[in-house]
């Protein structure tokens, strides 16, 4: 009933976020709030720059933040002067802005801040702190000067290189769990090579969360002795025929399922207790191979996202827990992989207790 | 500072002015005032906002360090920003009574100027950017690649006479430069102090390529001073003291977290 309830608050999110951004509203305002790894528009009554920004100062509604919209913004955060002269922006804030030590954070922040305040006719925005020039504070980001959208959506740096997946010597050892693994779905056919690594590893913790025990990326005993045992997992929900994937909270792993028999188990992490991913069904929106996630002002490579900003992309840390903004990171051994399985409208089952 | 902490920055100083009163006063520039003078940004150390030279908005570990010996002083620190890091070091007198800006302390600064006894002592790092290919392990593997440093620091000579690179180096005179060519990649590897590197690399882990490590040349951040101000003396018992009650260290831990001991060092 709950989880019926919470659906369809989602879906009623993001069917409102949907006919909003189609119909611009008469005195309507955008105000920009990260949703998963991108920041997404709702609407707000008002016409000004100052409206925006006042709206985006009080943060996303109750029923925004059931639906997994959030502010990085400190609570109390106040502006002292909005200025405009041309097409650009000036908003000066008070201290608060600069709260907090988490670099992501602060990186988010500016950006709901630059968004928001070039809705209305201005297409870039100056901040300033007590009324001066900021220098540092936001890292990565150079915020002495005015900021675009367009220099926010462009990515900074080349994208990352994939994870070496073990250049070990091969032993007979290794690859005979390697087989086990791979004949189990939780490494691909082709990472049987003999060689010790990350890969393998990133395998074995796959099998780990499944089997619900330790998640330390060693095949000890308890290990081996529950893969000898095993057969292949089965999925969680009943579906339909063709192609679709389970997202399983409780034991952070994707199932790669097709026609209702699961292809690959994923290690993944999904998002941290204060940003979780909603549970719930979707479907694949859109698939970018190269994303680029605006607020954090990282590279999302392989992206599929499903609701809003949530999407199934590579990061370069996977932890056993979930650790997310609400996406599902996945290593670089098995993003591509999944890149490839999904379609745009592939089914996604968000389930929290498997 | 937001307002709570500026209020028990004037209890603690309230505190301390009593038995400063007793002797004399310290011979700040401006009675009562301690102006220090910071080269922003530099994270975890200084970042805030500047009007000219006017800070407007500071925090990090040198702007708490500063606030600290100031209280120990019985006075109240106010912050300058002085642009090029060069004119810290100039010779000549000073309009601020005390420099903090990740100053290294060698006998060829000290020509021009003072130095207190140091705060924090810190390697150079190497950090590559994530275009970089190249993974370093010793000093002669650097010569080969675009280094950067910012003009006139540490890193700088060290590239000059230690790595004597094969290709041409570049010295933006500004850190947010510095690391936008790092970013950028047009970088391929920056020379800097090591704690603000690693610290940088900890906030945004995605943005740059691997440390490639450190190399050792000890060196020791100290107070800088115009030559033969009086006021040595007095910081130089202030920072002995923040030492020795545990200040430093818990500036440390609060401002520049980072994986400094389990660096390489390339020889």
């Amino acid at each position: 009933m709950i989880a019926r309830r919470l659906r369809a608050v989602i879906v009623c999110g993001a069917l409102f976020a949907l006919l909003a951004s189609a119909v611009p509203a008469t005195a309507a305002v955008q105000v920009f709030f990260p949703r998963g790894e991108q920041l997404v528009a709702v609407q707000r009554p008002g016409t000004t720059v100052e409206d925006a920004l006042r709206a985006l100062l009080r943060g996303p509604t109750a029923q925004e933040r059931r639906a997994g919209f959030r502010t990085y913004i400190p609570r109390g955060t106040a502006t002292r002067s909005v200025r405009i002269s041309g097409s650009r922006v000036t908003v000066d804030f008070g201290p608060k802005i600069m709260q907090g030590l988490n670099a992501e954070g602060l990186n988010a922040r500016l950006t709901q801040v630059v968004f928001t305040a070039t809705g209305t006719g201005a297409t870039s925005a100056r901040v300033l702190i007590n009324g001066g020039t900021v220098l540092g504070v936001f890292p990565g980001i150079d915020a002495s000067v005015p900021l675009t959208r367009a220099s926010l959506r462009t990515p900074k740096g080349p994208t990352p290189l994939p994870t070496a997946p073990g250049t070990g010597v091969p032993t007979a050892e290794t690859t005979a769990l390697q087989q086990r693994l791979a004949d189990l779905g939780f490494l691909p056919a082709d990472a049987v090579d003999g060689r010790p690594g990350p890969r393998t590893t990133t395998g074995v913790i796959a099998f780990q969360k499944w089997a619900r025990l330790g998640r330390d990326g060693v095949a000890g005993p308890a290990t081996q002795a529950a893969l000898a045992a095993a057969t292949r997992p089965a999925p969680v929900t009943a579906g339909g025929p063709g192609r679709r994937v389970e997202l399983l909270l409780d034991r952070q792993v994707v199932l790669a399922i097709e026609n209702n028999a699961v292809v690959r188990v994923i290690h993944a992490s999904s998002g941290a207790a204060a940003t979780p991913t909603p549970p719930g069904s979707y479907a694949v929106t859109r698939k970018e191979a190269r994303s680029w996630s605006v607020p954090f002002q990282v590279w999302l490579p392989y992206a599929a996202y499903f609701v809003g900003g949530i999407a199934f992309h590579e990061y370069s840390d996977v932890p056993v827990s979930p650790a997310s903004h609400g996406c599902v990171r996945q290593t670089s051994f098995d993003a591509r992989w999944l890149f490839d399985f999904l379609s745009v409208g592939t089914p996604v089952r968000v389930v929290a207790a498997s | 500072m937001s307002p709570r902490r500026a209020l028990a920055a004037l209890a603690l100083a309230a505190l301390a002015a009593l038995p400063a009163a007793a002797s004399a006063a310290p011979p700040t520039i401006e009675p009562g005032t301690l102006t220090v003078a910071l080269n922003m940004p530099s994270d975890g150390f200084q970042v805030g906002a500047v009007r000219g030279r006017e800070v407007v908005a500071a925090r990090g570990y040198e702007i708490d360090l500063a606030n600290a010996i100031a209280t120990r002083l019985g006075v109240e620190a106010e912050f300058v920003h002085e642009p090029r890091f060069g004119s810290l070091l100039s010779a000549g007198a000073k309009p601020w009574d005390l420099a903090l800006a990740q100053v290294s302390a060698t006998d060829a600064r000290r020509t021009a100027v003072d130095f207190s006894v140091p705060y924090l002592t810190a390697d150079q790092g190497v950090l590559l950017s994530i275009a970089t290919t190249a993974r370093p392990t010793t000093i002669a593997d650097l010569r080969g690649l675009r280094l950067c440093a910012q003009k006139g620091s540490t890193g700088a000579d060290l590239i000059a006479t230690t790595i004597a690179p094969t290709v041409p180096v570049l010295l933006p005179a500004s850190t947010v430069v510095l690391t936008r060519g790092l970013a950028s990649g047009r970088c391929e590897a920056v020379v800097f102090d090591a704690p603000g590197l690693t610290h940088l690399r900890s906030q945004v882990p995605t943005r740059y390529g691997p440390f490639a490590g450190v190399i050792r040349t000890g060196e020791s951040y100290g107070a800088v001073f115009a030559k033969g101000n009086r006021l040595r003396g007095p910081v130089n018992r202030a920072i002995a003291a923040l030492r020795k009650d545990g200040t430093l260290k818990a500036l440390s831990a609060r401002w520049l977290t980072s994986d400094l001991p389990r660096l390489p060092v390339l020889r």
